[in-house]
């Protein structure tokens, strides 16, 4: 690919139009949407840091439940605001998961590969016990808004901005993210990206200030968390429990999701968030408690079979064609 | 003139010293570059050639001594800050950035060195690289699908387009067969001309090549600098022959 260009997200929105469609016009299949779209987004999110800088962040999970956090104590103070307690609640999710990443950023990020993973477990379950041990944002009875909700916003309202206002909001937030995705990667920042992710030493030598780079794509990411955790989680269910976010399970399937796909492809996400959802839907109706097993391995599988993942497998083999440019 | 006679070193090192524990693998080893200059360093496996290369280009930091480069001190500056001032250098085992494509590698080096271009005309400088050391062919493949051979050509055209003041070439001649090595010693001798690139080239076997491209050679024995001077001279030099083959024992 030899010109800057956008056009694979032509294939992005395709997808993205495809599955509106089906949420609106085939009855009840809104909720499946809107849960394959969390998914979706929580690939393209991690995939922003994960895919295109290499390293792995086991306490990934964090950013999305402070995000939640944020958005709990938003509505729970400023509910007299009205509904600029929700764009509040955005905003301190945002702030609040920059906070962290900075913080985690400038100790972690200078560990290498594994050692970063490793020193990265412990922020997740570090957060959980804080809030419960200091019984910070009240303690393990967590936050829970419905009622207030409810009362301040009026039932309808209420109602709408749960069952439907999340679910459009993670929609926004998946094609923002890609969309940040592709900027990225035209641009210096995502070829610095990429050279460090090959070979960290080489990039140095050759001009790349990595740490910075890998900052930016990290704390990127982590506001992209921030965001789903806020709508997802808070919005959506109207109450947060610190076991229920700072749950490393999340993690484990960003993790999944984006290797499935393909690390650092624009697609890989997508396609890695929609496999993964839909079978975790489906499985756990057809195969109920017993979808993680069928899952494991088909994990196992796809990177024995596709070590880059689906889109990355495609990308390969669909170089000299003509839809090469369409992926990325 | 008095700003000739008064002209700095394009690199200048003072009396630098590296240790690695009890090892010490450059030692109090002093050296001035010249714009333009062409210089071979020679020496033994273990003699402190890379360790040399890695202090210059900020992979270490040196124990003891100073690192001048244009007037500035760059002892203890960071890896990435030293490149866009013009250091580039290859690595004696390539270091491609595997699944980027040729050309990207390239685009990478004149987007974060010197050149500090845009990605548009870092992709389209790219290919003028290639053909300067002959595998514009190659572009569009990935990078880790190249023989170990095209790596060292790809590393060579990655440096260029950093357009660097000062060029660090580690082994890049070492497996190449001759009609190779005279290709990549006319680009060497074309870019030092046209470009005014001081050109460093570290050798440990091809004394032959060094003979037909370096003016000066210094020879690296056990961390310490044994000889520099004139290449034939150097080469010629009865403590340089004894470092290579051994003491006269008959």
């Amino acid at each position: 690919m030899k010109t800057r260009s956008y056009k694979p997200l032509l294939p992005l929105f395709l997808i993205y139009s495809l599955l509106i469609l089906i949420a609106v016009a085939v009855p009840g299949m809104w909720q499946p949407v809107a849960f394959f779209m969390f998914y979706v987004a929580l690939g393209q999110a991690f995939n922003i840091f994960m895919g295109l800088t290499g390293y792995v962040d086991f306490g990934y999970v964090a950013f999305l439940g402070l995000g939640a956090y944020g958005m709990a104590i938003a509505i729970k103070y400023f509910s007299s605001l009205g509904l600029i307690s929700i764009l509040l609640g955005i905003l301190l999710a945002v702030v609040m998961s920059i906070l962290l990443s900075l913080a985690v950023g400038a100790v972690a990020l200078r560990l290498r590969g594994a050692y970063f993973a490793i020193a990265t477990i412990g922020v997740n379950e570090g957060f959980r016990y804080l809030i419960e041990g200091v019984r910070l944002w009240g303690g393990s009875e967590g936050i829970v808004l419905s009622g207030l909700m409810r009362r301040t916003f009026g039932r309808e309202t209420a109602n709408l901005l749960s069952t439907f206002f999340s679910d459009i909001l993670i929609i926004a937030i998946a094609i923002l993210a890609a969309m940040t995705t592709i900027w990225i990667l035209n641009r210096k920042m995502g070829y610095a990206l990429l050279a460090l992710r090959e070979d960290e030493d080489a990039a140095r030598v050759m001009g790349i200030n990595v740490t910075k780079y890998k900052i930016m794509a990290f704390i990127t990411s982590a506001s992209f968390a921030g965001l789903i955790g806020a709508v997802a989680w808070t919005l959506k269910l109207t109450y947060v429990f610190p076991e229920d976010v700072f749950n490393i399970h999340y993690t484990v399937e960003a993790i999944v999701i984006v290797m499935l796909g393909g690390a650092g492809t624009l697609l890989g996400p997508v396609v890695g968030g929609l496999i993964y959802g839909v079978l975790k839907y489906y499985l756990s109706v057809v195969f109920p408690g017993i979808q993680l097993l069928i899952l494991a391995p088909m994990l196992i599988l796809t990177i024995i079979a596709f070590p880059e993942g689906i889109v990355g497998f495609i990308k390969k083999k669909g170089k000299k064609s003509r839809i090469s440019c369409y992926l990325r | 003139m008095l700003s000739e006679v008064m002209k700095l070193p394009l690199l200048e090192l003072q009396g630098v010293t590296k240790r690695f524990g009890g090892i010490v693998a450059v030692d109090n080893v002093s050296l001035e570059i010249e714009e333009g200059d062409a210089i071979g360093i020679v020496g033994p496996n273990g003699s402190g050639k890379t360790t040399l290369y890695n202090l210059i280009s900020g992979v270490y930091f040196p124990d003891n001594g100073r690192i001048i480069f244009d007037g500035k001190d760059i002892t203890f500056l960071p890896a990435h800050e030293r490149t866009p001032l013009g250091l580039a250098r290859t690595f004696q085992i390539p270091r491609p950035f595997g699944s980027a494509s040729v050309r990207e590698n390239v685009a990478i080096g004149a987007m974060f060195g010197r050149a500090k271009l845009d990605v548009e005309s870092a992709l389209d400088i790219a290919d003028h690289y290639l053909s300067i050391v002959g595998i514009e062919k190659l572009a569009e493949k990935e990078a880790k699908l190249l023989t170990p051979l095209e790596k060292r050509f790809m590393e060579l055209a990655r440096a260029l387009a950093m357009k660097p003041k000062l060029l660090l070439l580690d082994e890049v001649m070492a497996g190449m067969n001759p009609a190779d090595v005279d290709r990549i010693i006319e680009v060497i001798r074309r870019v030092k001309d046209e470009e005014r690139i001081a050109v460093v080239s570290m050798v440990e076997h091809l004394m032959h090549a060094i003979t037909r491209f370096a003016e000066r050679v210094v020879v690296m024995h056990q961390g310490k600098k044994l000889v520099e001077g004139k290449t034939l001279d150097v080469l010629n030099d009865p403590r340089v022959v004894e470092v290579y083959l051994g003491k006269r024992v008959v």
